[in-house]
């Protein structure tokens, strides 16, 4: 008996020695995971650890300003009290949204919602945004646990509407949502001021700690290419006629021929930014020059006549065309917009006629292969890389597509669709010497001390036509503004050179009867192009839809007011004088009095109406000056000593 | 000269009493922040563990001296007053629910945890029902009988982790006992599916499984509690950022005071501190078993390796949990977590342990 109690105590204590061993294992087994977890993968978890730790409030950070070519302020900041509310520090969320929901006239329930989000923090935007010091002041007499007035900024506008659809606009948080405040949103971000919280997992401030501060960095400006005077004198233009001709909408571009800055992009009607929710999405996301794309019409004909002048498959001057008022096309009848045609013509009054059997003419002497690639070459077919949102491709015909019958209508303009800043792209190069420039916005971003960052530089992609040709195509335009269909935008002093177009809209695919979009691009001076204008008018009505009658005018009158601005003095050597016809104004130009006599004044400019002032011999001022083109009815004032 | 037993005896002791201060000093740190902010109104943690602490140690000194700790019948007493409380604690009114699970009793400012002071009845029990003959065959059905009854009645509540700690320390009785190897790997097949049957009968169970394979899976669901343990002790490094100056103690880990209290230990005192805490255990061990195979009789063997079992696996399941390498289970670590139940209940077992090492081989 004795000896099987020892036995079986013996096995027990084998037995009791194996457990030992497995406990000891076990035991190894936590020290090395133990070892694993903070030595091995310490960094990497603790990492992890302080993000989870992280109690950052973020106040909002200061956006970069806009400007525009000339420092004026577009896109400014203002300062906007705004509550925040930390929940973890008052429970009674209910009554506290209620009464400062009371103070804010705005709804409970929605501010509640955003007071109770799980947050260490929450911004009570817009509601509790920009709120006025009446406000603040009543809200800080609640003295209402863990709600706070902060600082935040807010956009503001100095110019109001103006540029407000090239601009955009921000959201409530600050984040840039359309236009130039969307594409450069992270160039315009700024980082706002930070406070670190210590605090427990429930965001209440560990005692005996001190708080850590981040200053913050103001986002960097953008400065454009815009001259923001030109913009009001475009905008002003095509605001007016919109209303006089009743049209849904209207766009203009002004563009330095030389370089492709951007002085103007206008897109009506406006909008103002602070108010964007109060108008529809078709008007604030849509920058019409660069989204908007329509037949050319006639304007596209100065791609076909460099091409032709380049190709030297006709002469202007000593080249005859006759124009039947129609073409035959393979057996389809294209007809010129004038229903008589122009009978027998120059090829200069070709372009001055616009006339479209003569367009054709010169698209088959070119061939179609040609006149693809002269398209293509003028930056057809693609967006222009302008950096600017939304812009469009445009619709060239495929090559397989470009049969003889879409040569010819291409040649005028038709059956294509493009983008205004893709014709003011082409024309500039038409016109400056054959350079094709990239059009651009930015001209500079500059930091919150207003150092340069970048700086943009004009980028000249290619030559597609010679000097000599672009020299060609700019007397033709003068003259299709002395001359032709342009004469509307004739302006004393400026020379200006241009095109008219009219185009019929298409609409699901068809032309729609009695629907045009009318444009007039023109350039000043035309010896040595400084400024580049377009313009297209939308749907006119209540006048008959030519571009020359409605748009041509426009150009003529921006031109005249902005060229100052460009610092182009009015000078007439080398003009083409205006032709005169049945129904122009009878002008002449005024003569210089200064320094002669009543006598002799009054002997020699019997055919000027004359009004004297002051009773001295001789005249010591005029009004006009002299050199003025006036009509024949207009009075001269000139002052005596 | 001190004898090897006198030796042994000290070891557990020194050991047993360091882990017991090292736990009120951790109480302390751990706990104030979560007590301010949880129990602004009752005592703090600090002060109520020193009162467990003090009549704990108090009771293990009765059990080693009394001579009553040898009788079956004081442990057969025992076990059935467990069982009974055991029964009482699922009666609603009297059983309180807590983290979903219907474990204490209430006694005023004070509350009861029946399932822990069961694991040390039922070894105690068990134990001496393993000495009845001399007989080569051990194995009898009424031993399941024992095991079986309080753990279904626990896992009732239910607390798997107090249950898992009484069936692995009642096996270990059985094991060292002389059951046959092949009822072990009868044991193992039967366990794995009983494992498969709690995870169908609770989903939140394969949660804690989920979680415990990819814990940022669902980092603020049930990966929680793991990446937040994670997240303290991984900081503390080598070094620890000292003590006191816990970061995860502030409201991130929850009830740092109680099963992650080992968290704030490895966060505060490093990876040296955590291992330091957890050689002491293994000192515990080493003195346990030296006890335990000095003893002259078969149920002291058994008592003691028992009751160090029960002691040291709790200790591995709470530290595997603590250190990702056990799935989420909620239980203390012995000697040092807050609570009156767990305190007591591992001061028991030390005190039966001090017992038999303290009977110098009266019987021959």
């Amino acid at each position: 008996m004795q000896a099987l109690r020892t036995f079986i105590l013996l096995q027990s204590k084998k037995r009791l020695r194996a457990i030992f061993v497995i406990f000891l294992i076990l035991l190894a087994m936590v020290v090395g995971k133990l070892f694993h977890v903070q030595i091995i993968k310490h960094e990497l978890l603790k990492e992890r650890a302080e993000a989870n730790w992280d109690r950052e409030i973020p106040f909002g950070g200061v956006r970069g300003e806009i400007l525009d070519r000339n420092g004026d302020l577009l896109v400014g900041n203002q300062l906007a009290p705004t509550l925040y509310f930390m929940p973890s520090q008052n429970r009674e969320i209910t009554s506290t949204a209620k009464a400062v929901a009371e103070v804010l006239g705005t709804d409970a329930a929605k501010l509640e919602e955003k007071m109770s989000k799980k947050a260490i923090m929450n911004k009570l935007a817009p509601e509790g945004m920009n709120i006025t010091k009446e406000q603040a002041d009543e809200i800080a007499r609640l003295q209402i646990d863990g709600l706070y007035t902060g600082v935040d900024f807010i956009r503001s506008y100095p110019k109001g509407e103006l540029l407000s659809r090239l601009l955009g606009f921000t959201g409530y948080d600050g984040n840039g949502l359309a236009g130039i405040e969307y594409a450069y949103d992270e160039i315009l971000s700024g980082t706002g001021d930070k406070i670190r919280l210590y605090t427990d997992a429930k965001g209440i401030p560990l005692p005996h700690v001190d708080d850590g501060f981040t200053t913050g960095k103001k986002g960097a400006s953008v400065e454009l290419t815009i001259d923001s005077r030109m913009q009001e004198v475009l905008e002003r233009e095509l605001l007016q006629a919109m209303e006089k001709y009743d049209s849904a909408q209207a766009l203009g571009i002004i563009m330095n021929p030389k370089t492709g800055e951007l002085l103007s992009l206008a897109s009506v009607p406006t909008y103002h930014p602070a108010e964007y929710q109060k108008v529809d999405q078709s008007i604030y996301n849509r920058n019409l020059p660069v989204w908007m794309t329509f037949e050319p019409g006639s304007t596209f004909k100065i791609v076909t006549l460099a091409a032709g002048l380049e190709e030297k498959v006709i002469d202007l001057h000593h080249e005859h065309f006759f124009d039947p008022g129609y073409v035959m096309v393979e057996g389809a009848r294209l007809r010129c917009w004038s229903r008589g045609g122009h009978g027998d013509q120059t090829f200069l009054e070709v372009v001055e006629n616009s006339c479209n059997p003569g367009f054709v003419e010169i698209g088959q002497r070119l061939g179609g292969k040609k006149l693809d690639q002269y398209i293509r070459a003028f930056g057809f077919g693609q967006s222009t890389g302008s950096g600017i949102a939304g812009e469009a491709n445009g619709i060239l015909f495929s090559e397989k597509a470009f049969g003889p019958v879409e040569q010819a209508t291409t040649a005028f303009g038709q059956g294509i669709s493009v983008t205004p800043i893709q014709q003011v792209q082409a024309v500039a190069a038409a016109i400056n010497g054959g350079y094709l420039y990239r059009p651009y916005i930015v001209k500079e971003i500059l930091d919150d001390k207003g150092e340069t960052l970048q700086a943009f530089e004009p980028e000249m992609q290619r030559q597609v036509i010679s000097e000599e040709t672009s020299k060609q195509v700019r007397e033709a335009l003068e003259s299709v503004v002395a001359n032709g269909s342009g004469r509307n935008a004739f302006t004393d002093g400026l020379r200006v050179g241009g095109k008219t177009g009219t185009a019929q809209k298409v609409v699901d695919g068809n032309y729609k009867d009695g629907d045009y979009i009318v444009s007039f691009i023109g350039f000043a001076p035309a010896d040595d192009p400084e400024l580049l204008v377009y313009v297209a008018v939308d749907s006119p009505k209540n006048a008959s839809q030519f571009g020359g009658v409605i748009a041509a005018p426009i150009v003529g009158r921006v031109i005249e007011e902005i060229a100052p601005l460009a610092g182009i003095t009015p000078r007439r050597e080398g003009q083409l004088e205006k032709e005169y016809r049945w129904g122009d104004t009878l002008t002449h130009r005024v003569p210089d009095l200064t320094g002669m006599t009543r006598k002799s004044v009054r002997g020699q400019l019997y055919t000027y109406q004359i009004e004297w002032h002051g009773s001295g011999e001789k005249v010591k001022y005029q009004l006009p000056a002299a050199d003025t083109l006036i009509g024949v009815d207009d009075v001269i004032h000139v002052y005596t000593e | 000269m001190r004898s090897l037993e006198d030796k042994l005896k000290t070891m557990f002791i020194v050991s047993a009493v360091a882990l017991s201060l090292i736990g009120l000093a951790f109480v302390h740190s751990a706990g104030s922040y979560w007590g301010a902010v949880h129990y602004a109104d009752s005592i703090p943690f600090i002060v109520k563990q020193g009162i467990y602490t003090a009549v704990s140690i108090g009771i293990a000194l009765v059990i080693m001296k009394s001579p009553l700790t040898s009788y079956p019948k004081t442990w057969t007493v025992f076990y059935f007053a467990m069982i009974l409380l055991l029964v009482a604690v699922l009666i609603p009114g009297i059983g309180v629910v807590r983290n979903g699970s219907q474990s204490w009793i209430a006694l005023g400012p004070f509350s009861l945890q029946p399932a822990e002071f069961v694991k040390v009845a039922l070894i105690g029990k068990l134990a001496c029902s393993m000495d009845k003959t001399g007989k080569k065959k051990v194995f009898h059905w009424q031993h399941f009988g024992l095991i079986l009854l309080p753990a279904a009645l626990i896992m009732l509540q239910p607390d798997l982790g107090s249950a898992v700690i009484m069936i692995i320390s009642a096996f270990v009785i059985l094991f060292i006992a002389g059951y046959p190897l092949k009822f072990f790997t009868f044991l193992g097949v039967g366990g794995i599916a009983a494992f498969i049957a709690l995870i169908a009968a609770a989903p939140y169970r394969l949660d804690r499984i989920k979680s415990y394979i990819d814990p940022w899976n669902d980092p603020l669901g049930t990966g929680f509690q793991g990446i937040q343990s994670l997240f303290a002790i991984a900081p503390g490094g080598l070094f620890g950022h000292g003590y006191g100056n816990s970061r995860q103690k502030y409201l991130y880990l929850p009830e740092p005071q109680n099963d992650f209290i080992f968290s704030i230990i490895a966060e505060e005192t490093g990876f040296i501190g955590a291992t330091f805490v957890l050689l002491l255990f293994v000192v515990l061990l080493v003195a346990t078993f030296g006890i335990a195979i000095r003893t002259k009789r078969r149920h002291e063997l058994l008592m003691v390796a028992g009751m160090g079992s029960m002691i040291i696996f709790q200790t591995f399941l709470n530290m595997g949990v603590v250190s990702g390498l056990l799935p989420v289970t909620g239980v203390t670590l012995p000697f040092i977590s807050y609570g009156g139940s767990s305190l007591m209940t591992t001061w028991l077992a030390a005190g039966t342990i001090m017992h038999f090492a303290s009977r110098r081989s009266s019987i021959g």
